[in-house]
């Protein structure tokens, strides 16, 4: 099943790196009657999800076959030695059905189906969360389950808004009513009170997916309880998944009332998503929920570009989706590493001195660390510094200054938890040798990471050009 | 001679039928035997079932009487059925404790019903004398309050099972809120909409089963091992 698996999301990128080069010659491409539509956003946020699940399903090969050789399903002693296999049947098994709903929450033209898929992708990633049946999982699948449950249910009466103020533009043509192709030409003539409660529901409700505070609080459970690949694919594709149907209806929402609504809205809970972050990441002591907050953070810093928006706003945003995307799993992976070597992931247990027994993984740990918070010459530390730009040139004097210090604030906690894991003392624990599936995952994803920081390909920087232009320009 | 069918009495039974689903909403609140609650979750279903057939009937939208069936089959038929065999499996009949007493909570699921008009007053528009206005105005209203009491019902009760019933009488609120607003979403949504409820009830089901087993309890209140 490892075979099939990593056959299929090869194939999946290739044809997802097809599409964007359908994408950039023509525009849009759509298929069975608009009921599949991609244009530069969905094309984009396509080659996102496929990308990290590739890398995902990569390092999973290695995950999995260090945690069969550390006997972790052995627990349940009836199952025995079938326990390990059945075990890793449903991983393969879902991870597919999971990326399949990522995939149809870009390509679906619908906005219904838009919701549904994302729905999907909660649905199918429940299991994952509660992969190791321990009762932390339970307790994280549960929390993950309902909360994001009754999140997407407020998306959903979002959606039906919307679709009750398009319905009285648009006549009673129920079967392309609530099609993105169609929507976004009469956004305008939109009832506006309806859209105006209508994004309201959805900016709730997808926010819950995305994690942005107050509704974040399933995060840092699912993410620490999930196995380190299905997280890593928690952490970027949903994410980007639940800002993708985000923006959607940012895009309508401007069209109808103007941006100044939404902008407000989205600063609020960008900014305060980030300021939660912090004082999480500061004190933590589990470096899997450190992940977590990080991943709060970012979402924030996503969702606070969206609101101050404008091309520069837009741009810092998608910038900040693609090398989000491409920066997350490599922190996954080395968080990964050193909780399989050192069984805990407690700071407190771990010791730190880690470059001495896991030299590869501590030095992409520490530099991955880096990257995230946002340090040059990483890229990360390009897109935020674009975000800080359309702050200023939206005259968000005082916002700004907010943003930098948190960042500040996320950085140097983040530095210092991570440089104490890895640097010190050698605490004497023995090296063991990494599986060359973990290793070349995480080689080949640093290398990914620091040619990003000097160099963006230019058809990708074309296809982040052209969303922009979509968002901003509506069409 | 063709029968047009008045639309007047239709919206005069779709309006009974609404405020009988708010009542049934609120007497679960009241509720403290599971088994009831899914029942009168059941009756619920098939009436917003009926309440979809009347409205494709009295403003000929055919497809609504797709997802009539479907709400009647899937909401009153299938997911009760599973619910209970679930009840029976995991052997607990009673007492859900809720956080706030019964006539409390009654009174406060009054309290949100009233919050529904008032949110449901502002969509609405004098101006537009159509029929479908005035339907809109007072069934969005009963759905608003039925997407709020779910809500209430899921923060108020820590039984694993009682907050998943919450969240499909919440999800019912939708429902209503799609017929009477739009006559329903376009059909292919409606079915996907279905797919995903019965796979979450599946989903969360076992998640029950299993949070029973382990804990050997339902209490939500026990699942606090994650914390800061």
């Amino acid at each position: 099943m490892e075979v099939v698996n990593l056959t299929a999301f090869a194939i999946l990128f290739g044809m997802a790196a097809v599409l964007v080069a359908r994408v950039l010659r023509s525009g849009s491409v759509s298929l069975w009657n608009g009921f599949f539509y991609a244009d530069a956003l969905s094309a984009l946020v396509v080659l996102l999800s496929a990308f990290v699940s590739l890398v995902c399903s990569i390092y999973a090969v290695g995950y999995f076959r260090q945690d069969e050789r550390d006997e972790v399903f052995q627990e349940d002693a009836e199952w025995g030695g079938l326990f390990a296999v059945h075990k890793l049947r449903e991983y393969y098994t879902l991870t597919p059905l999971f990326v399949f709903s990522m995939i149809l929450v870009a390509l679906a033209n619908n906005l219904g189906i838009l919701w549904v898929a994302i729905e999907g992708t909660t649905l199918a990633s429940v299991f994952l969360v509660m992969f190791y049946g321990r009762e932390t999982s339970l307790e994280a699948a549960w929390k993950y389950a309902i909360i994001a449950g009754v999140g997407l249910s407020m998306a959903l009466f979002g959606t039906i808004l919307t679709y009750y103020s398009a319905h009285q533009v648009l006549g009673t043509d129920t079967l392309s009513g609530l099609n993105w192709s169609v929507l976004a030409g009469n956004a305008a003539q939109f009832d506006k009170p309806t859209m105006r409660l209508a994004f309201i529901l959805i900016l709730l409700g997808y926010g819950t997916k995305a994690g942005i505070a107050p509704m974040h609080t399933w995060k840092p459970d699912a993410y620490s309880e999930a196995p380190i690949p299905g997280a890593a694919m928690l952490a970027t594709g949903v994410l980007n998944c639940a800002l993708y149907g985000l923006v959607r209806f940012y895009i309508l929402n401007s069209k109808c009332l103007g941006p100044q609504f939404s902008s407000y809205l989205l600063i609020i809970f960008g900014l305060l998503s980030i300021g939660v972050a912090v004082p999480f990441i500061l004190v933590q002591k589990n470096f899997r929920r450190l992940l977590a907050y990080s991943s709060i953070d970012h979402s924030g810093i996503m969702v606070l570009a969206l609101g101050f928006g404008g091309p520069l706003g837009i741009l810092g945003m998608l910038l900040h989706m693609t090398f989000h995307s491409v920066t997350k799993p490599l922190l996954f992976f080395c968080a990964g590493n050193v909780q399989q070597h050192l069984h805990t992931d407690l700071f407190r247990k771990a010791k730190g001195g880690l470059i001495h027994s896991m030299p590869l993984t501590g030095a992409a740990f520490l530099m991955v660390t880096l990257a995230v918070a946002g340090s040059p010459p990483f890229s990360l530390f390009q897109s935020e510094f674009t975000i800080l730009r359309a702050a200023l040139s939206g005259g968000y004097f005082a916002l700004a200054f907010f943003f930098v210090a948190f960042l500040v604030l996320i950085f140097s906690g983040f530095l210092v938890h991570i440089t104490n894991l890895v640097l010190g003392e050698d605490p004497g624990i023995p090296r063991t040798g990494m599986c060359s599936w973990k290793k070349y995952s995480v080689v080949g994803l640093a290398l990914v990471v620091v040619a990003m920081g000097f160099w963006i390909p230019a058809p990708l920087f074309g296809l982040i050009q052209r969303a922009v232009g979509i968002v901003v320009g509506g069409g | 001679m063709h029968f047009v069918p008045n639309p007047e009495l239709g919206n005069r039974i779709i309006t009974l039928m609404a405020a009988l689903v708010l009542v049934l909403q609120i007497a679960a609140v009241g509720q403290r035997w599971i088994v009831s609650s899914i029942r009168i979750f059941a009756v619920q279903s098939f009436l917003l079932g009926a309440i979809a057939a009347v409205i494709a009937y009295f403003n000929q939208a055919s497809h609504l009487y797709i997802a009539a069936l479907l709400i009647v089959f899937l909401k009153a038929g299938l997911l009760p059925r599973l619910l209970e065999r679930l009840v029976e499996r995991i052997g607990i009949r009673r007492e859900i404790e809720p956080l706030i007493n019964v006539p409390l909570s009654i009174l406060i699921a009054g309290g949100l019903t009233l919050l529904g008009y008032v949110v449901a007053e502002s969509f609405y528009h004098p101006e537009e004398t159509s029929a479908r206005a005035a339907l809109g105005h007072n069934t969005l209203a009963v759905a608003i309050a039925l997407f709020l009491i779910g809500f209430f019902a899921m923060v108020n009760r820590r039984k694993a099972l009682t907050q998943v019933l919450g969240l499909l009488s919440l999800e019912n609120g939708l429902f209503l809120a799609a017929i009477s607003l739009t006559y329903g979403m376009p059909l292919v949504v409606e079915l996907g909409i279905f797919f995903d409820v019965l796979v979450a009830v599946m989903v969360l089901g076992i998640l029950v089963f299993r949070i029973r087993e382990t804990f050997d309890s339902m209490d939500v209140s026990k699942l606090r091992k994650l914390r800061e």
